[in-house]
């Protein structure tokens, strides 16, 4: 595979004096400024020649212009390319990536309804984030004009409301299903459209939890935007804080300690475990396997108790902090926590063996929910998911953080594709993340455990990423001369992945639903934001 | 002069005014002066045919005789008063349902011709069942055959409407084609065209002639009564007619059908072969099988119905293929009790039907659609129409007290009965049948569980749905009396098997009465052996005595003997005890557990959607989705999608989805009937080659056939 | 299947003794910041409000608290002191401290059935929902069920500031349900709007769509805490603390 220098230079010999690279903070990094006409054509390229993924689409509203950046990710050397294309404040029309790049869909979708940007040639702009019926076309509160503080009056509520339904067929309906749900559930609409038997089109409309995180970091000190990025998702908290304290730390251009670093891995992968012990108790759960749900909750529980004695919160909260970590972790705790781990890896495997061989579980999960490898591609999907259809990507091992250089481990991938094969990545990468976790209480160094920032860098904007339990994430900062934050863009996985929902779900009965809900493992919140 | 002819007189007379008025009044004035005449003709026709029934007082009239073919004869006895009472019950509902209902075709069809027809019809269904010799019999079926095709056909400016009558009338006329010759026959062997005559002369035939005789005959009428595989031209018929048309099609001319049936073989020629019985018995299960598989995967209202009759008319025939084959192997009480049942529910038949056809034209006129993806919520619109049609659900879903269940019951006891059979061969008939009707009865309710809930409950689906009002009086006032008639004969089964019993008698020569009611509250229960009777002081049959008013127990009991109680049931003190139970429970509800609470309505839980749309509820498509999975096979579905993209393959914009099952007599009767036609055709247009040595060739090797045959 | 019944045997009992006696299993709690303080600056490195200036003291407000820990691991100060502990519903409401009436204690005193409606919290407070169905705190040992409708709910649980788009859904929970009924709100969001309201898109607390009737601070209230909320919906369980935003003084008579 190319080389990203080389990458960099085929672009630029190809659209001559249309694209121009320039160099970040990151030594990975790089930025291709293009002109508008072609970043469809550039982005297109990077897709399907030179196989990068394509992470995130950033928008921002800069003091005279717009600035569209799409964040792609290669392999090791193949490093992170920001494509940049910028417009005047006036020209509010830019071309869609549709055809070329489907992943990029939900991006400019919420693009056009929150920043009121037109993607021409998107076919399907309007009801997504702010629902139709209760908000004008014309609010866009990602604008700087719009203030996010002030509550919002609605002038025009619960206008008819009429979702898009494609199935024409003799007694086709649309099932709905929530937002609020019989169990313990997440808020969020899904309409099956069938004709009774089989779900011929699912469609989920989501951000019922939309709480505009990316809106109120605005204007917030970054130490409180850090707040907000770790409540984005509770369960996967600590990734996505450690995304962003590494965005913020390239601000400041902090060094971390090794200590911290390290220490940072040994948490990230306790939550990574103790979040994939609770997708198995999910699953377990939908095909009402009970006391397969009854164990898996017992070492949920028991991982939940570890985190709180070990580290002082259930969920990992306020742990990370710009610079480091808020407190120290002695050695010594760390080799009792893994202690307790490897006790809870121990029964999760006998868990394992027992399922293998329960014919009535595995009858409900193989063959159910496939997504085909060139389907998980198209649509971008990441992590465990992707990891599932064959699509082998881990950012902890396609662009490292955080010291995960130094540590060898496997990243798990399946062919099927089915909830099946999720299943089981679900389970290695948890004993993999156990593994690590060993690793990094082992080679633990003394040092100072948080840098103190020096508050004074002023203004600078850089990309934090981090491989998440349900998959990449990424976070772009901007900050203001005074270190608050002028921009945060926070890409989740479950955004990515809520797109190819779908997939899974269509062609499948509708007693099988929940159970590809489940397989999924996805996050409402994470995608809501 | 005897009454009964004064009163078929006055039914002559009767649809004979109606028949000039109709050409002398205005079509605006034709429906209310078809109501006046023809539900007078009806009602004459229920008193003749009552009183006959009753009393058994009959009538024989000769009328003129013709040279060579004998006497026109008119006749009527208990059997044919029987079909010709139900024909009436359905004739009057729909008469008066008429006045009303026809103002829909006012302006665009004749109702002068529409009265002409219809009166006519009715005298031609009455010839046909007071007909005494062959000849008067085949004049009135061939009259009603047409005229039956020409109401049927009587919107005929649709295309399909054409196709559907033309299929109806090649296929009535073959059926008659088979019936006329089978009757010939028996004629030629009896040397006589008078039916009485037929039976005398039946006992010396050969069974080879009987077989034919058989075998035709059931063609012939199977037909009419469209058992499968002949059942094709009802479920395309059906939609297609006007509805009071439908009623009486169902109600009526199915039934002559099964008069026909039961007419050759328990009168004619009463069974003697076994073979008769079984072959009855087994295409009725199929027809109920298939009947109600296409019934429950239907949408449109009347063609569900339709595909329902074929279901109910497999039920009367495995009860009469019952009573042939009990009567073939010497068990003429079994026997009474088979042909009791299926007679019963040839009637039960008739008058819940009418009822769902008369509510299923009042959904369409008022609606205009009778797809029921289209409906929903009627309920609210129509509250009567919805409370009959709920009615006659019911009754055909074959629940208590209503009368479908009281036949079907019968018609399930008497298949367990077969035990006394010994013969292994027919048991496993008899069990494979009883299954099949068994899955039938469940498939039923299934139906019409999606018949009343798609059409009357839930949101209204479509704009039409929503802004129905009420149907006329005169079209809710039939279907009440239905309704009525459903409960009345579901709830007394007790006094109509006596009528059945005393009706099937001269034929069987052995009574069902005794062995399905016993007189207990009567003074002849001292005429009960007394080990018997304790037998039912032990289950309280005796509880109700003094202060119910008469018999309410069916049973079904071996005689005299210790324990004999085979199996019984008491629809009437069900009823009470149904009535008792809503009544309490409502009252400790009421009054009791929610004493001291305010009673707030408010909107279904909707999962806080913002906002319910019809869209979002489950259509008759979606209900019968899971029996069609199930019976995929049979179903033979093709499905042609067609999913239309822009840009990309991820944007569908419309998946088009249309799905048309092959009905299973296509693919397993006719399909390949005609590929082999069609194969054979082919194999003798490949002898004509053209060339001469060949044709010469031909004309040898015949030659030297014909020479070595000889 | 045998080899699950035999599983689920070996596994033996798990559950917390918790109303008849006190948990003390490490972990259950991450526990709350206690007034006192008399460094009154540590109010300032409170992101949300929760610790305020009273008297030169430290109060706290609990509905704020969001578990941040800044004043417990701070260095530039002294930090301020945690307490353990897990017994956090509060009762309010215009009803708290009248005598249930005899339809009340016929319903609540009844196993109860719980629906749950997520105004938006960030999946941990449904989380430690979740959790209280695991064999540890297994709630219905205590008689409570989670139940498919608002139609058959006696209590009603709500996480989450209650964001635009889930306005009307929790409105049109609330007015399903029977009465008489109880609404939990469960977590700083559902108490105050936590980090997230009040804003244009999220509100600051249920009470201000629902009338609230048990208040659960925490970000998330650990399992023990929501099931203490429970017990003191329906009167099983006295209201944990005397206030929602404790003064030093308080709790030092409390302690007196």
């Amino acid at each position: 595979m190319a080389n990203w220098l080389d990458v960099l230079k085929q672009a630029e010999q190809r659209w001559s004096g249309k694209v121009h690279a320039s160099f970040g903070t990151h030594p990975r990094e790089c930025e291709l400024d293009c002109s508008p006409p072609i970043v469809a054509e550039l982005c297109g390229w990077l897709f399907s020649e030179m196989h990068y993924s394509f992470g995130t689409l950033i928008a921002e509203q800069r003091d005279s212009h717009w600035e569209l950046r799409y964040v792609w990710y290669g392999e090791g050397d193949q490093g992170i390319i920001h494509v940049v294309v910028r417009q005047v404040l006036a020209e509010e029309i830019f071309g869609t990536l549709i055809g070329r790049v489907h992943a990029v869909d939900w991006n400019e979708r919420e693009a056009e309804d929150l920043f009121g940007l037109i993607f021409k040639g998107h076919p399907r702009l309007g009801d997504f984030v702010l629902h139709n019926g209760r908000w004008d076309e014309n609010v866009t509160p990602m604008r700087r004009c719009f203030d996010g503080c002030l509550p919002y009056i609605h002038t025009q509520m619960e206008k008819d409301w009429r979702p898009l339904l494609v199935l024409e067929a003799p007694g086709a309906f649309a099932m709905p299903i929530g937002p609020v749900y019989s169990g313990v559930a997440e808020s969020a609409l899904f309409l099956l459209e069938t004709q009774g038997e089989d779900v011929v089109r699912a469609v989920p409309r989501l951000f019922y939890k939309y709480r505009a995180i990316e809106k109120i970091a605005e204007g917030r000190p970054l130490q409180d935007a850090l707040l907000l990025s770790e409540r984005c998702n509770g369960t996967s908290a600590f990734a996505h804080g450690m995304a962003f304290c590494q965005a913020a730390e390239a601000i400041e251009g902090l060094k971390v300690s090794t200590r911290a670093k390290i220490l940072r891995v040994l948490l990230a992968e306790l939550e990574r475990f103790r979040h994939h012990v609770a997708a198995i108790r999910e699953i377990c759960e939908s095909t009402g396997l009970a006391v397969a749900t009854s164990q898996a909750a017992i070492l949920e529980e028991e991982l939940l108790s570890l985190c709180c004695a070990f580290t002082g919160h259930r969920y990992l909260f306020g742990l990370n902090a710009i610079g480091g970590l808020t407190r120290d972790l002695e050695g010594s705790a760390c080799l009792e926590a893994i202690r307790v781990g490897r006790n809870i890896l121990t029964r999760l495997e006998n868990l394992q063996d027992a399922l293998r061989y329960s014919s009535s579980f595995l009858d409900r999960i193989e063959d159910v929910g496939t997504v085909s490898q060139a389907d998980a591609e198209e649509f971008g999907l990441v992590g465990p998911i992707a990891r599932a259809s064959g699509v082998s990507r881990d950012l902890r091992e396609l662009q490292p953080y955080s010291g995960y250089e130094h540590f060898s481990f496997a990243v798990p991938c399946e062919q099927e594709g089915d909830g099946y094969a999720r299943l089981r990545v679900l389970f290695s990468e948890a004993e993999e993340a156990f593994r690590i976790m060993e690793d990094a209480a082992l080679q633990l160094p003394e040092g100072p455990i948080r840098i103190e920032s020096v508050n004074d860098l002023g203004s600078g904007a850089a990309l934090g990423w981090a491989e998440a339990p349900r998959g990449a994430t990424f976070h772009w900062l901007r900050t203001k001369t005074d270190g608050s934050v002028a921009r945060y863009r926070l890409a989740t996985p479950s955004f990515m992945n809520w797109n190819g929902f779908h997939l899974a779900a269509e062609n499948f009965a509708f007693q099988d639903f929940p159970i590809i809900m489940a397989t999924f493992g996805l996050s409402v919140a994470e995608n809501d934001r | 002069m005897s009454w009964p002819i004064v009163l078929l007189a006055i039914f002559l007379g009767l649809s004979a005014a109606g028949v000039v008025l109709a050409l002398l009044l205005p079509d605006r004035r034709n429906p209310l002066a078809l109501g006046w005449t023809s539900s007078l003709a009806a009602l004459c026709i229920l008193w003749l045919s009552g009183a006959v029934l009753l009393d058994g007082s009959g009538f024989q009239i000769s009328l003129w005789s013709l040279p060579g073919l004998g006497t026109l004869t008119l006749s009527l006895n208990r059997l044919a008063g029987f079909f010709l009472f139900s024909a009436g019950i359905v004739f009057l509902a729909a008469s008066v349902f008429s006045v009303s209902y026809l103002r829909r075709y006012l302006g665009h069809y004749s109702l002068r011709s529409f009265s002409v027809l219809y009166h006519m019809l009715f005298v031609s269904v009455a010839l046909v069942l007071i007909a005494g010799d062959v000849l008067s019999f085949l004049i009135g079926w061939e009259a009603m055959a047409i005229l039956s095709y020409l109401l049927v056909n009587y919107e005929h400016e649709h295309q399909e409407n054409v196709q559907a009558g033309w299929l109806m009338l090649s296929m009535g006329e073959a059926g008659t084609l088979a019936a006329a010759v089978a009757v010939l026959v028996l004629a030629n062997s009896a040397h006589s065209l008078e039916f009485s005559k037929l039976r005398i002369a039946s006992a010396a035939l050969e069974p080879g002639i009987s077989w034919a005789a058989f075998l035709l005959s059931f063609f012939g009428f199977g037909v009419k009564a469209g058992l499968v595989p002949f059942s094709t031209w009802l479920p395309r018929a059906h939609p297609v007619a006007p509805a009071n048309v439908s009623a009486i099609l169902s109600g009526v001319i199915l039934n002559l059908g099964i008069y026909g049936i039961v007419r050759v073989n328990i009168d004619f020629l009463p069974a003697t072969l076994v073979g008769t019985g079984l072959v009855t018995l087994i295409v009725g299960s199929a027809s109920a099988l298939v009947g109600i598989l296409y019934a429950t995967t239907e949408n449109d209202i009347k063609t569900m119905l339709a595909h329902s009759s074929i279901e109910n008319m497999g039920i009367i025939a495995s009860g009469l293929g019952a009573g042939f084959v009990f009567t073939a192997s010497k068990h003429p009480a079994l026997a009474a009790i088979a042909f009791a049942a299926a007679l019963y529910h040839a009637l039960n038949h008739s008058v819940y039907k009418a009822l769902l056809f008369l509510g299923a034209g009042t959904v369409d006129i008022q609606t205009g659609t009778r797809d029921m993806d289209q409906l929903g919520g009627l309920i609210k619109r129509l509250p009567w129409t919805g409370l009959f049609f709920l009615v006659g659900a019911l009754a055909i879903s074959a629940l208590p007290p209503f009368n479908g269940f009281a036949s079907e019951w019968l018609t399930l006891q008497s298949f367990l009965r077969s035990v006394e059979i010994q013969s292994a061969a027919i048991g496993t008939v008899f069990a494979f049948c009883g299954a099949a009707l068994a899955l039938t009865a469940g498939l039923a309710i299934t139906c019409f569980v999606k018949a009343f809930a798609m059409t009357f409950l839930g949101m209204a689906r479509s704009q039409p749905a929503k802004e129905v009002s009420e149907a006329a009086r005169t079209m809710i006032v039939p279907m009440g009396a239905l309704a009525a008639l459903c409960l009345v004969f579901g709830v007394a089964p007790t006094y109509v098997i006596p009528v059945l019993d005393r009706t099937l008698g001269p034929y069987i020569g052995s009574g069902a009465e005794q062995a399905l009611v016993p007189p207990f509250f009567t003074p002849r229960a001292s005429e009960l052996p007394p080990n018997f009777l304790s037998e039912f002081h032990d289950l309280g049959a005796q509880v109700g005595k003094g202060l119910l008013p008469g018999p309410g127990l069916v049973v079904l009991h071996r005689g005299g003997d210790r324990n004999p109680v085979v199996f019984a049931m008491s629809t009437s003190y069900t009823f009470i005890v149904l009535l008792l139970l809503l009544g309490s429970s409502f009252l400790i509800i009421r009054l009791w557990l929610t004493r001291g609470r305010s009673v707030v309505r408010r909107l279904p839980w909707d999962g806080g959607l913002q906002r319910l749309l019809p869209a979002m509820t489950y259509t008759a498509t979606g209900f019968s989705s899971p029996v069609s999975v199930i019976f995929h096979a049979v179903l033979h579905p093709t499905a042609t999608e067609e999913t239309r993209e822009t840009i990309h393959e991820h944007f569908r914009t419309a998946i088009r989805r249309q799905r048309r099952d092959l009905h299973i007599l296509e693919w397993l009767v006719f399909k390949p009937l005609a590929s082999s036609t069609a194969a054979i055709a082919n194999a003798c247009a490949r002898m004509h080659s053209g060339r001469l040595n060949a044709y010469v060739a031909y004309v040898l090797i015949t030659l030297l056939g014909i020479l070595l045959l000889r | 299947m045998s080899h699950w019944v035999l599983k689920g045997l070996k596994t033996g009992i798990k559950s917390t003794r918790y109303p008849e006696q006190e948990e003390t299993r490490p972990g259950v709690s991450p526990g709350l910041p206690s007034p006192g303080s008399s460094f009154v600056q540590i109010a300032d490195i409170c992101p949300t409000g929760a610790l305020l200036r009273e008297n030169n003291h430290i109060a706290v407000d609990y509905g704020r608290c969001v578990h941040c820990f800044r004043c417990a691991r701070t260095t530039d100060l002294p930090p301020l002191a945690w307490q353990s502990g897990y017994e956090w519903g509060f009762l309010s409401g215009e009803t708290a401290g009248d005598a249930p009436t005899n339809l009340e204690r016929r319903t609540f005193g009844r196993s109860l059935h719980v629906h749950l409606v997520d105004a938006g919290d960030c999946e941990a407070c449904l989380s430690e929902i979740t959790q209280l169905n695991n064999p540890y705190y297994n709630m219905h040992r205590l008689g409570f069920f989670v139940t498919p409708t608002p139609r058959s709910a006696d209590v009603l649980l709500v996480v989450g500031p209650v964001t635009d788009h889930t306005r009307q859904p929790l409105q049109k929970a609330y007015d399903a349900m029977p009465t008489p009924k109880r609404v939990v709100a469960v977590g700083a969001c559902a108490l105050s709007g936590g980090v997230f309201g009040p804003s244009f898109i999220a509100g600051s607390g249920v009470g201000n769509v629902v009338p609230v009737d048990v208040l659960v601070p925490g970000c998330p209230p650990p399992p023990l805490a929501i099931l203490h909320a429970l017990l003191v919906a329906v009167d099983r369980k006295p209201s944990g603390l005397k206030t929602l935003s404790a003064r030093f003084a308080e709790e030092n008579v409390e302690a007196g």
